[in-house]
């Protein structure tokens, strides 16, 4: 079964030395949970650069190719129109339309990327709300949670979050709803 | 600390993480006073009246508004082109200011977006209604007709519909994302358990994770880096709708520069207007200081120079064309026709008032930027008159000569699609945080605590 364990750290620096002490020491299914982001968070839990920007330029060059082709087709193929002479594809007054699409895609591939993909949202419900305190975590609170499926890992998680000083100590299981309670 | 950086300070008192929680949703959590209430009630005889005058329109036809020949476009552009300028302001706040690293920006450009929003919804009523048959509108986009023709893509009133959707649903985007934190904070902080659900529905299961805020940063920039070229690039193609037709007055190529810097001088006017009276009334003076206020004051000033530098080289253009019907549009109709007071008080908003910013004092000084921030917001809606009315009012042929005078339909949609900014306004101010939560505490955060350990 798989189980959170949570714990409350003072300020950023703490949270900051303590996730870099528990991963060095082999504790890999880190998570920080903070109200902003906070410089040094990246490479304290190890992550890799974003994936962002990829999808950013892949949505843009669908975009422009989308715009492109769309004049294309109607202008030139479609239904050329004559005017004032100019030729039906006229790669200059196609700039315009192709620049704000290309705008539009790559921004919509971003927050839809984000919102499903990179964060796997919405996901109104997870285990961790359970704990009533982790609600500080979005004004002022800075916690660590370490995730595991071992029962032993659990186990040595919380006391090293118990050794490092943190409050709130919490292990929270995935289905902690058991029969005739909720916890 | 030094007197100086004190007085600069863009925090200012001892603020923690916690107190400025508080203080920056407290609004949200407060009860609507009663001038709240009073004020949301003379608003909405105004949103009345805009939609009477819709209502009339769709009844009627476009003849209830004063456009006629030769003056086919008359409020409903001018209005158009007034409210997309001031939908300039937000992004430029939260977009360019964020890749210039301006501290600034943090404590308004929530709001200013919020504002850039709206102005957006503004500016798209009088396109949508001016068609006559909004219900015939989507023919404007490019679908597989059975009818075998598509849009003509070069038309800049075309590009036009695609630049403002952009910029309306990119600035939506960018806005939301910026949201997401803080309505996780709002959620965890509500009291009532309708409010928690709310705010937790469009918070989608923020939990502040490390992973996620490292998405975030690189959305948020990437979302920024494609703003800024698009916000310059909306009223240069609404520029467009002038500068290439052939209308003395319209037919220059200086337009899509002074458009832009237009655009940026009446949208940081509407946000100086508006945040001088919010700030009080929400309580958020220890963010939004004097100091924020001088700098836009200062980007007033600036912006208000480079306007005033394209009416100048309008007329020198028209004098050097050697164009006759350049000269008559630029030194006899503009200056001397019947609609020349509204051309010289157009030059006196623009020009002579902003100059009162040279002076630090005054540019400190909450009645008199109040004052200036209404006399711009005023001289840029004459300017885009000046521009499109006095243009067609008398162009080539003397014998088409007309004059424009706007109905009560105009006065009801134009004066009713300011109520309805206000008020969109006002209730965003309620019910959302008006200032970025999250960002201005990382902002007091990075001030306090020097670099990571």
């Amino acid at each position: 079964m798989r189980a959170w364990v949570l714990g409350e750290f003072e300020g950023s620096e703490a949270l900051l030395a303590a996730t870099r002490l528990l991963r060095a020491e082999g504790l890999r299914a880190l998570d920080t949970h903070t109200p902003y982001p906070v410089r040094g968070l990246e490479e304290a839990l190890g992550l890799p650069r974003s994936g962002v920007s990829t999808v950013a330029f892949v949505g843009g060059v669908v975009g422009v190719l989308t715009a492109y082709l769309t004049m294309v087709y109607f202008n030139v193929v479609e239904y050329p129109l004559n005017l004032a002479n100019k030729p039906p594809h006229s790669p200059p007054v196609f700039i315009p339309v192709t620049f704000e699409i290309m705008v539009l895609f790559s921004s919509l591939a971003i927050v839809t990327s984000l919102v499903v993909y990179f964060w796997a949202f919405p996901r109104l419900h997870h285990p961790l709300f359970e704990h009533d305190a982790f609600r500080s975590a979005s004004s002022h609170g800075w916690w660590l949670s370490v995730n595991s499926e071992m029962p032993d890992m659990v186990m040595r998680a919380r006391e090293r979050l118990d050794a490092l000083g943190a409050k709130n100590v919490t292990v929270i299981h995935e289905f902690t709803a058991a029969p005739g309670g909720h916890a | 600390m030094s007197a100086a950086s004190k007085e600069n300070a863009l925090i200012t008192g001892a603020q923690t993480d916690t107190s400025l929680n508080q203080s920056l949703l407290g609004f949200v959590w407060s009860k609507p006073t009663r001038g709240y209430k009073q004020t949301l009630l003379l608003l909405s005889g105004g949103v009345g009246a805009l939609l009477l005058s819709l209502f009339l329109l769709l009844w009627q036809g476009v003849g209830v508004w004063g456009n006629n020949h030769p003056v086919g476009w008359g409020f409903d552009i001018i209005n158009f082109v007034w409210w997309i300028g001031i939908g300039h302001a937000g992004t430029l706040i939260s977009a360019i200011l964020l890749l210039f690293q301006q501290k600034w920006r943090t404590s308004i450009n929530r709001a200013a977006e919020a504002m850039t929003l709206f102005a957006v919804v503004c500016a798209l009523m009088y396109p949508t209604f001016h068609t006559g048959r909004p219900w015939f509108d989507w023919w404007m986009l490019p679908y597989p007709s059975t009818l075998g023709v598509g849009p003509q893509f070069k038309s800049p009133l075309l590009w036009d519909v695609f630049a403002i959707a952009t910029y309306g649903t990119v600035s939506l985007l960018f806005w939301y994302v910026g949201l997401i934190p803080d309505l996780a904070a709002l959620r965890d902080g509500s009291k009532s358990k309708a409010a928690r659900l709310a705010y937790g529905v469009f918070a989608l299961g923020w939990r502040g994770s490390g992973r996620h805020w490292s998405h975030w940063k690189l959305g948020y920039l990437l979302l920024a880096g494609l703003s800024t070229p698009l916000v310059l690039s909306v009223h240069t193609i609404v520029s467009f709708d002038f500068a290439v037709s052939h209308i003395p007055g319209w037919h220059s190529a200086i337009f899509p520069p002074y458009f832009v810097a237009g655009a940026v001088f009446s949208g940081f006017a509407m946000v100086v207007s508006l945040m001088i009276p919010a700030r009080k009334f929400m309580k958020l003076e220890h963010v939004i200081t004097l100091t924020h206020l001088e700098n836009m004051n200062k980007v007033i000033l600036l912006t208000g120079l480079i306007v005033s530098y394209g009416y100048a080289m309008e007329h020198f253009t028209a004098w050097y064309s050697g164009s006759e019907y350049e000269w008559t549009t630029f030194f006899e109709t503009r200056t001397k026709g019947p609609y020349a007071p509204l051309y010289w008080a157009m030059w006196f908003c623009n020009l002579i008032v902003p100059q009162v910013f040279w002076v630090k004092k005054w540019r400190r000084s909450l009645p008199v930027m109040f004052t200036v921030a209404i006399l711009v917001n005023i001289g840029m809606w004459l300017e885009r008159f000046v521009i499109i009315v006095i243009s067609l009012h008398r162009d080539f042929l003397p014998s088409s000569w007309a004059m424009y005078y706007p109905t009560p339909a105009d006065l009801a949609m134009f004066l009713g699609s300011i109520a309805f900014f206000l008020t969109a306004f006002m209730l965003f101010c309620k019910f959302l945080p008006a200032v970025a939560v999250a960002e201005v505490k990382e902002q007091n955060h990075a001030e306090h605590v020097k670099g990571p350990a």
